[in-house]
């Protein structure tokens, strides 16, 4: 159907953003040549392709993504920036809040309508990896079209998906546990730091509970990201290849470990736990006033601060914080059907390499996959929360271990087996050993 | 793609010019035949394809293993795996099966009572009866409406209205929509509440119980209560066997208020999970398009079997009087 576009025809897209004009008028000269030959060979078979073939022909790229009125914001100010260097370019934007978007993406890409240009996050990117749906960007990434030169390692590698790059990270977050200061302080109770153990960190919630009538931390048992932590911590990890990286015992064990907090009251009753347990920023505990910490991702910080008055703090996770990595808080994926790949890969690149697109983003999508980009970013902020998150990454950044895997397909069911199994013991309808077994025969099931 | 656009241009097209050729014809009542077709077409276009076309595409998936991202030209044919897992390797269905039977085994008849019970009480000849007629009717106009559910969720929060009541009076209240042992019934009581287009059939059908009855039945010496029982119920078992069928069949396809009070994922501990979320569940976040599939084919078949079982026992207790008054 597509036939291999030459590299040549988009080069001006894919490298320079600030080519000045005469430098550009040249290159289009010697560009019409190069188009000109392809179009002779093979192009004719395949009309519909002459578009990508020429760099001049406009384009209208389809973008989606999720998020909130300020993230549509900053991302169609960039895209209109790419728009004023590429005016051939012009974007068809969609983007919705979080829930319900994954169902449209699927739906769309059912209807063989899928958009050339995707958000996507590790729950499911291996998902539409799997299934051939993400183009494999390694090429455009050796030919340096796509310049992960300046991002850590450890990040663009958390986007490849059986050795294919199936997604680039669109920002880097990692977990973050977000904890109200003005609580604390008004009750001169301690804050919580990055290392304290888990032990340690329920006897402070317990005091916290105590001292101030508010729980102190959200029993966190049902949450993925901090038993994936807890894991990495006893030397397993959620995923081993295409196999759990977890026995019954260790469920067991973590289940164990907040019963005992919630039998200390260190944690709200069941009902407020679950109310936590969702993924809506606006239901965290924290900001809802229900209990003294949420178990975040660092870069939620912002939206957090945006639902209290409170002030905020923010640390690691209990334990050693070395079983942190740099998570990809987000992806771009391009349609491997698209055809406007070229475009779509060159947007990607400009989204996270450009240094007035990156500026314009901020950290709204976690911090700047580039690290020198990042500098610049953070040494530019004014908001306080995104500040206290840049400087929580950046000192973890120093502690961060390897990057796991990236989540199996079939990672979502996972997920919300654990939230089921979690609660049946959190309300006290089965044991932690019981909810423990029922969590491991789902997963087994789950991504079989 | 091809399949929904294909039935447009042929069925207008020849449709069209045949009807117009034949029109000056002698065969008048095939070309009033066909005019009818044609005016019958955007209906007909719209039947086929948005309903009769993917009803069959999706029989065909659920023997597949098809995942929505996969292209149908690479879905693979699974027989009956989809409905083997169904009935017994698959847990969570036969909970969700549960949770929907005992919702519709307890909230459809009590919707009924409550709509009977009303519109008896709304029967009557009184000044603002038509005012109160409306206001039971207010919520079922907003029937299945995301916004109602999201109300209902904050005033059945721990901190929520219903509690608040409850504690003026000294009753500790739960945090019902939160507790899995209240949650489904929250949305029972939800359900009941929307009583109003029942109530609205079974006014109707009450002010065509002709009076002469009541009239006979009291110079008989029937009490309201025998009046109720022996006149009323018999003359309405139509229009109660019409709001059985109705509402068992709504019943079972409560979706909303699940979704929206357990944000998609039929939680608290999959209390509220009904057949229909856990069916969208699968579908959509567990992208098994096959398997979801077939379980709607299943749904279907089963309503379709309720529906069955109570239209043949419907002659022993259902009563058309219409036979003998003409």
């Amino acid at each position: 159907m597509h036939p291999a576009t030459p590299p040549t025809t988009d080069t001006p897209a894919g490298r320079h953003h600030r080519t000045p004009l005469p430098r550009r008028r040249l290159l289009r000269g010697l560009l019409a040549a190069a188009v000109a030959a392809p179009l002779m060979f093979g192009a004719a078979a395949c009309g519909d392709d002459g578009s990508a073939a020429d760099p001049n022909a406009p384009v209208k790229l389809s973008i989606f993504w999720w998020g909130g009125d300020a993230r549509a914001k900053l991302t169609e100010d960039a895209l209109a920036l790419y728009t004023k260097k590429h005016p051939n370019v012009t974007f068809e934007t969609t983007w919705q809040a979080n829930q319900g978007y994954f169902d449209k993406l699927a739906t769309l890409t059912a209807g063989g309508n899928p958009p050339d240009l995707f958000q996507i996050d590790d729950n499911y990117l291996a998902e539409y990896a799997a299934r051939s749906t993400t183009l494999d960007l390694t090429s455009y990434q050796k030919s340096g079209k796509l310049d992960t030169s300046k991002f850590p390692e450890s990040l663009w590698q958390y986007g490849v998906v059986d050795g294919k790059l199936a997604g680039l990270a669109a920002g880097e977050n990692t977990q973050g546990l977000v904890y109200n200061k003005t609580l604390l302080t008004k009750h001169n109770l301690p804050e919580p730091t990055t290392g304290m153990t888990w032990e340690e960190h329920i006897a402070w919630a317990e005091q916290v509970t105590a001292k101030t009538k508010v729980p102190g931390t959200q029993d966190p048992s049902a949450d993925y990201k901090a038993f994936w932590v807890w894991l990495r911590q006893q030397g397993k990890d959620l995923y081993k290849g295409s196999e759990l990286g977890f026995t019954v015992e260790d469920v067991t064990r973590w289940f164990d470990l907040w019963k005992g907090a919630r039998d200390r009251r260190a944690t709200p009753t069941a009902d407020v736990i679950h109310e936590g347990n969702s993924s809506d920023v606006t239901k965290q505990l924290v900001v809802t006033g229900k209990s003294a910490t949420s178990w975040v991702w660092a870069n939620q910080m912002p939206d957090l601060k945006k639902n209290t008055k409170d002030e905020l703090g923010v640390v690691a996770y209990p334990g050693d914080p070395s079983a942190q990595w740099a998570r990809a808080s987000m992806y771009w994926s391009v349609f491997k059907g698209s055809k406007n790949k070229d475009v779509a890969v060159d947007v990607i690149n400009f989204l996270t390499n450009d240094q007035e697109a990156v500026k314009l983003l901020g950290t709204d999508r976690g911090l700047p996959s580039n690290l020198d980009l990042r500098r610049v970013v953070s040494d530019d902020t004014t908001d306080p929360a995104m500040k206290q998150s840049i400087a929580v990454e950046a000192e973890l950044t120093q502690k961060f271990g390897t990057s796991p895997q990236v989540p199996i397909k079939g990672h979502s069911k996972v997920k919300s087996e654990l939230i089921k199994a979690a609660e049946n013991a959190q309300y006290g309808r089965a044991t932690p050993a019981a909810a423990a077994a029922q969590f491991v025969e789902a997963c087994k099931a789950a991504i079989a | 793609m091809a399949l929904t656009t294909a039935p447009d241009p042929t069925r207008r097209g020849p449709g069209t010019d045949r009807a117009h050729a034949t029109r000056r014809g002698p065969g008048l009542r095939h070309s009033e035949g066909l005019a009818g077709y044609v005016f019958l077409s955007p209906w007909l276009i719209g039947l086929m394809g948005v309903t009769a076309v993917p009803m069959l595409l999706s029989l065909y998936l659920s023997f597949t293993n098809y995942d929505i991202l996969t292209p149908f030209s690479e879905v693979r044919w699974v027989g009956l795996a989809n409905y083997e897992r169904m009935f017994t390797s698959d847990p969570s269905y036969w909970h969700a099966v549960r949770v929907t039977v005992t919702f519709a085994l307890i909230a459809v008849p009590l919707k009924l009572a409550a709509a009977l019970g009303v519109a008896l009480l709304l029967n009557r000849a009184w000044r603002g009866v038509g005012l109160f007629r409306g206001l039971f009717y207010l919520p079922s106009l907003l029937g299945g409406s995301v916004a109602l559910a999201i109300v209902w969720v904050n005033m059945f929060n721990r901190d929520g209205a219903f509690n608040s009541l409850l504690s003026l009076v000294g009753i500790q209240g739960k945090p019902w929509v939160n507790d899995p042992d209240w949650a489904l019934e929250t949305l029972m009581v939800l359900a009941i509440w929307q009583f109003g287009a029942p109530m609205v059939i079974f006014l109707a059908g009450l002010k065509q119980v002709p009076t002469e009855l009541y009239e006979a039945a009291s110079v008989d010496g029937a009490g309201r209560f025998r009046q109720f029982r022996n006149v009323t119920l018999p003359m309405l078992s139509p229009v109660i066997f019409f709001n059985l069928v109705l509402e068992t069949i709504n019943g079972f396809q409560g979706f909303t208020a699940a979704f929206v009070l357990s944000n998609g994922t039929g939680g608290p501990v999959d209390s509220t999970l009904m057949y229909t979320l856990n069916l969208y569940i699968t579908g959509f976040t567990d992208l098994e398009m096959g398997y979801a599939s077939a379980m709607a084919w299943v749904f279907l078949l089963a309503i379709a079997v309720i529906t069955a079982i109570f239209f043949s026992t419907g002659r022993f207790w259902v009563h058309y009087s219409d036979g003998e008054d003409r």
